[in-house]
């Protein structure tokens, strides 16, 4: 598409608004992101890098400012249209993933497809083709909280890849992660750019925002957007 | 990204929904043991009092119009033969008829059973003959005309192993010798409740075993052929013999009502603190939405579905919970009520166990029961499931993640 996949134009984030125990974790944030592009947002703990992915991946909504996905202002939008904008062109992997560990790898990763209405032969069709691309055939059945911090990583991946998402955010993706499964997570990062993924990542380990394949690095302290 | 029909959506949130029941299955089961119990108590007190209310209405309704019985110093005595004549005299009332009967406890069955006189010849004829299975007992009947009975078909099978083949021995401590009398047959009423505890005796046979003194009865049973005139004439009858007390048939089924529906009312209040307790247990289980729960509806909100389809699934869930509970706890009573004959809960309906012996219910279901038992239990069920999981819903799932 023509301009940035991804805008925020003066974006500030305050919780508990208008209590006294408010916070505001983000200050005029201002930032555009090219299609098929990997972009790292850096900074240490509480700089408000996971906030900043949370309102471009549309978890929550801004105090003031204005989010625009793939030219569209979401963050103006009713909740259901935004889940809907959400759903279409957005996957996310939470930090500590966000799996639900009573239910199978197949149910977590096909959970954004349910409320779509999407027949249970379709959403296993597309679930077997990306267990296949991580590795993960063999737990397909298995229940997540028998899988090891590896494999969690690969069904988070998986399931933010179901609804062929166009963006891709990954918060501290390697926060849990050994070096040899960071490598891993890295070069499942360059296969989703190669194939045309834009994707951004909050990171402070020197082993992600370091890797020749990131294209941008956006550096956040005290909730403001320092340098780019 | 192609997208489902409505239909497919819903089928795909049920299919959650009972996915998600499964994995909580042990805390849902305990949920719905409670929830079975509560609608089975319920609904068991619903059932006998509107089987036994039924009950009553029919034997009522083959009362007489008034019923005229004599008080002295308090309580009931025998009518003399005198007052019939007097009474036939009011004007509107059709007929006086005599009537002999008692109770008598037998004692080999622990029971009280109905005594009544009438001439067994009448029950030879017209449309009594069909409800009356007649036996062949030559012999001692023809002999003795004054000592045959027909009982009723739950007497008959209680009798059969205390009686000398078709004949019965009545016998009081005091009596220098038993009453025999032959059963001549049996019969079968529209409720077990009114052929149950019921024996007919020829007239002067019953006399004895209640005894009755000659030309005196044990009431009299007045018909009146317009139904406006009944209360009148009840109030006449008073008036012209104030030793009289009269009972009209409107008045008895009042009073039947009025006797079921407020036990059923003490019962079912002596009830509320169970279901207060109930609904407060299901409260806190659902209120305080476990810390597993909220995360879940955080990361099903952050995956993109909306608050719409969240309470679906909970929806779904509390429906498929109360919906089975509910079921499971009316078949329990149903068949609790009517096939054993509710144990433990008829005693204190009827009143008086040793009166009456066993019969069986007439399954009476009102389809008002269903929405009240909708309106006690599944509705404040859904309430208390549905609403703490908008609250976790209306979350923005950014907030509920990052505080778990």
């Amino acid at each position: 598409m023509a301009g940035p996949v991804v805008e925020t134009i003066n974006v500030t984030k305050t919780y508990n608004h208008g209590k006294p125990n408010h916070v505001t974790a983000l200050r005029d944030a201002s930032l555009q992101i090219d299609e098929a592009s990997l972009t790292v947002l850096k900074g240490p703990s509480g700089s408000g890098k996971t906030t900043l992915l949370s309102l471009i991946g549309c978890q929550t909504k801004p105090t003031r400012g204005k989010v625009a996905i793939m030219g569209k202002t979401v963050s103006k939008l009713p909740e259901k249209f935004m889940n809907l904008h959400k759903r279409k062109h957005i996957g996310f992997i939470f930090q500590h993933f966000q799996l639900i560990g009573g239910m199978s790898v197949l149910d977590n990763i096909v959970l954004p497809l349910i409320p779509e209405g999407i027949s249970p032969k379709e959403r296993n069709r597309r679930a077997d083709r990306l267990l296949e691309q991580f590795d993960l055939t063999h737990r397909r059945q298995f229940k997540i909280s028998s899988l090891s911090g590896g494999e969690q990583q690969r069904v988070a991946i998986a399931r933010a890849l179901i609804n062929n998402a166009d963006i891709l955010l990954a918060d501290e993706p390697s926060a849990y992660l050994d070096s040899g499964l960071t490598n891993d997570l890295l070069d499942y990062v360059r296969q989703l750019k190669q194939s045309g993924h834009t994707i951004l990542i909050t990171s402070h380990d020197p082993a992600v925002y370091q890797n020749p394949i990131v294209d941008r690095i956006f550096e956040i302290k005290d909730g403001r957007i320092a340098s780019s | 990204m192609t997208y489902g029909t409505w239909f497919e959506k819903q089928r795909n949130i049920i299919d959650y929904s009972l996915q998600s029941l499964l994995r909580r299955r042990i805390r849902n089961i305990l949920i719905m043991i409670i929830f079975i119990l509560l609608i089975f108590a319920v609904s068991s007190i619903l059932f006998i009092t509107g089987a036994l209310t039924r009950e009553m209405m029919i034997t009522s309704s083959s009362l007489p119009d008034i019923t005229v019985q004599r008080i002295m110093g308090g309580r009931q005595a025998n009518v003399p033969a005198s007052y019939i004549s007097e009474i036939e005299d009011i004007p509107g009332v059709e007929a006086v008829e005599t009537r002999v009967w008692g109770y008598f406890y037998l004692t080999a069955l622990q029971a009280n059973f109905t005594i009544y006189g009438m001439d067994l010849n009448l029950l030879e004829e017209g449309e009594y003959q069909k409800i009356v299975n007649w036996k062949n007992t030559p012999g001692h009947a023809e002999k003795n005309p004054d000592f045959r009975m027909i009982v009723g078909q739950g007497v008959s099978e209680l009798l059969r192993d205390i009686q000398m083949e078709n004949t019965y021995l009545f016998y009081q401590p005091g009596w220098q010798k038993p009453i025999p009398f032959d059963i001549i047959g049996t019969f079968k009423t529209e409720t077990e409740l009114q052929s149950n505890d019921m024996m007919i005796l020829q007239t002067r046979g019953a006399r004895q075993v209640l005894e009755l003194p000659p030309d005196e009865f044990t009431d009299l049973a007045v018909y009146v052929p317009n139904p406006e005139e009944t209360e009148n004439i009840a109030l006449k009858i008073r008036r012209y013999f104030p030793e009289l007390r009269t009972i009209t048939r409107a008045h008895i089924q009042n009073t039947y009502s009025s006797v079921f529906g407020w036990k059923s009312a003490f019962a079912l209040s002596s009830m509320l603190a169970a279901i207060f307790a109930f609904l407060i247990l299901i409260w806190d289980k659902a209120s305080g939405l476990s810390l597993e729960e909220k995360r879940e509806i955080g990361i099903l909100k952050a995956v993109g579905w909306d608050t719409d389809a969240v309470l679906s699934v909970k929806l779904w869930e509390g429906l498929i919970i109360s919906g089975i509970s509910s079921l499971t706890g009316i078949l329990l009573a149903y068949a609790y009520t009517y096939w054993l004959r509710a144990p433990g809960l008829r005693e204190i309906f009827v009143g008086w166990s040793s009166v009456y012996p066993p019969f069986r219910l007439t399954p009476d279901a009102d389809p008002k029961f269903l929405l009240l038992i909708i309106t006690i239990a599944v509705l404040p069920y859904l309430a208390v499931t549905v609403f703490p999981a908008w609250k976790a819903a209306i979350t923005d799932p950014d907030t509920i993640m990052r505080n778990i």
